[in-house]
């Protein structure tokens, strides 16, 4: 039959559609799942590497810049592998979602470190000088007066890296994370057919695309403040 | 007890690497008075300012501001910068915080008063400088003029004893310098003490109870802003304030 070989049979089959929904739905929520777990724990690891880094203490700002250095020079991809086939062979056999929101974690939070510690040497000195003269402490000083200022400045970068980072998530199907590409990937195989693998593409903008528009109207109506 | 001082400095050094920026310096401030500090460009007077609340940590020496040894490991730095209010010569306020916020954020987090209560007194201090109607106003939609007047109101709030002033009209247009001074007189005659490190030869000439003229990270010359103007000692001194003087004669 012609419609057997037709561009809509092959890629936008409603049939195999409607039959690995499911499955590519759980697939969508751990995808989401994964996703906002590194978003929350690489911004705040990041945040509070550049506060440590703002002590301004040799070793350990030395230390903090080897990591983000490091990370940011391996593929996303290379972690993750690493510390999968790696950790079982000194006795930490990881699941694939904790090595996945470690790996992306990290590679996220060394980007974040970056932006945020950019945005706080880029203050004034004068700002920290006036709070304290205040009385205010060194952590009240940073608190209240310059990571606000900082954090501001550094959302255009960090929004981007947030996004690039996350969508990294699909990774994740290397070592059998069961989320939406991995899912995509197994249902199109089964089927013999692709459109498993255009719902997941489409999944993937109608999870992505908000937060894309969102980090644009963030650096549009915060940054400036 | 009025006459100790409220601040006094001995054999102040500070060294940065090689460089000596502060050679022994000696000076004191009585309470209620309103010393100006003049000087070359890099004579040390800010270097001076900025150790007497430990923005710079001196090599050595003596400072007491209001009983605090300020150079005592066990002294309360934070305890101390509340007695010891500093205004500063870019301003330095917070540009993400309204006019109000900035002068009420030591208020609450450090003096860990109310928000109602901070900000009534963040309000009060506005008031004095002739700011009340800016408190909404965020830095970047006031003039430098106002900004400054914003600075000292954030230093008043405090309840400071002493205020430290850096150069406080340097980086000002000339006509928004008076409004600034005008300030500054009525802080001297409501009896705040001040220490002004200033190039505002007439101010410290009309205004200062005493005048220490720096240079090379040493005081050369200090007395009545008379003495010190009128009928200065040292060469040095004499050539500093000459241009000044031979401005008034004309």
């Amino acid at each position: 039959m012609d419609g057997n070989s037709g561009f809509f049979y092959t890629f936008f089959n409603l049939e195999i559609a409607a039959q690995y929904a499911p499955a590519l739905g759980a697939g969508a929520l751990i995808t989401l799942g994964t996703g906002a777990a590194v978003v929350v724990t690489g911004t705040l690891l990041g945040l509070l590497l550049a506060i440590l880094r703002a002590l301004d203490v040799r070793p350990l700002t030395m230390a903090i810049v080897a990591f983000a250095d490091i990370l940011r020079s391996l593929p996303p991809l290379v972690i993750l592998i690493v510390l999968y086939f790696g950790l079982p062979e000194i006795g930490l056999p990881l699941s694939a979602f904790l090595v996945t929101w470690i790996s992306l974690s990290l590679a996220l939070a060394a980007y974040a470190e970056e932006s945020i510690w950019a945005g706080i040497s880029s203050l004034p000195a004068g700002q920290m000088e006036a709070a304290r003269s205040t009385g205010l402490a060194w952590w009240s000083a940073m608190r209240w007066v310059i990571l606000p200022q900082a954090v501001r400045r550094a959302v255009p970068t960090l929004t981007n890296r947030i996004i690039s980072i996350t969508k990294n998530t699909a990774l994740g199907s290397v070592v059998s994370l069961n989320e939406l590409l991995n899912a995509a990937q197994g249902a199109s195989s089964m089927s013999g057919n692709p459109t498993p693998l255009m719902m997941a593409a489409m999944s993937y903008v109608i999870i992505f695309l908000p937060l894309v528009v969102f980090s644009r109207w963030l650096e549009k109506n915060w940054v400036r403040g | 007890m009025e006459a100790n001082p409220i601040l006094s400095i001995s054999e102040l050094r500070k060294q940065y690497g090689q460089t000596e920026v502060l050679c022994g310096v000696n000076l004191s401030v009585k309470r209620g008075e309103l010393v100006c500090v003049i000087g070359p460009s890099g004579s040390g007077k800010s270097t001076m300012l900025r150790c007497c609340n430990l923005l710079e940590m001196p090599t050595s020496g003596t400072i007491l501001a209001n009983g605090h040894d300020v150079m005592d490991p066990k002294t309360d730095i934070n305890r101390m910068r509340q007695d010891v209010g500093m205004v500063f010569q870019q301003f330095n306020l917070y540009p993400h915080l309204t006019a109000v916020e900035n002068v009420s954020l030591a208020l609450c987090k450090v003096q860990k008063r109310k928000p109602a209560e901070a900000r009534q007194l963040a309000m009060a201090s506005l008031e004095r400088v002739g700011l009340g109607h800016k408190a909404e106003a965020m830095p970047s939609q006031l003039s430098g003029g106002q900004q400054q007047r914003v600075g000292i109101a954030r230093a008043i709030a405090l309840q400071p004893q002493i205020i430290l002033f850096d150069e406080p009209t340097s980086a000002l247009d000339p006509e928004l310098v008076d409004d600034v001074l005008a300030v500054m007189r009525e802080l001297r005659e409501s009896g705040m003490t001040m220490l002004v490190v200033t190039h505002e030869m007439a101010f410290a000439h009309a205004v200062a109870d005493h005048v220490v003229f720096m240079d090379g990270g040493v005081v050369i010359e200090h007395g009545t802003a008379k003495q010190i103007f009128e009928n200065p000692q040292q060469t040095r001194t004499k050539s500093f304030v000459s241009r000044y003087s031979s401005r008034l004669a004309h």
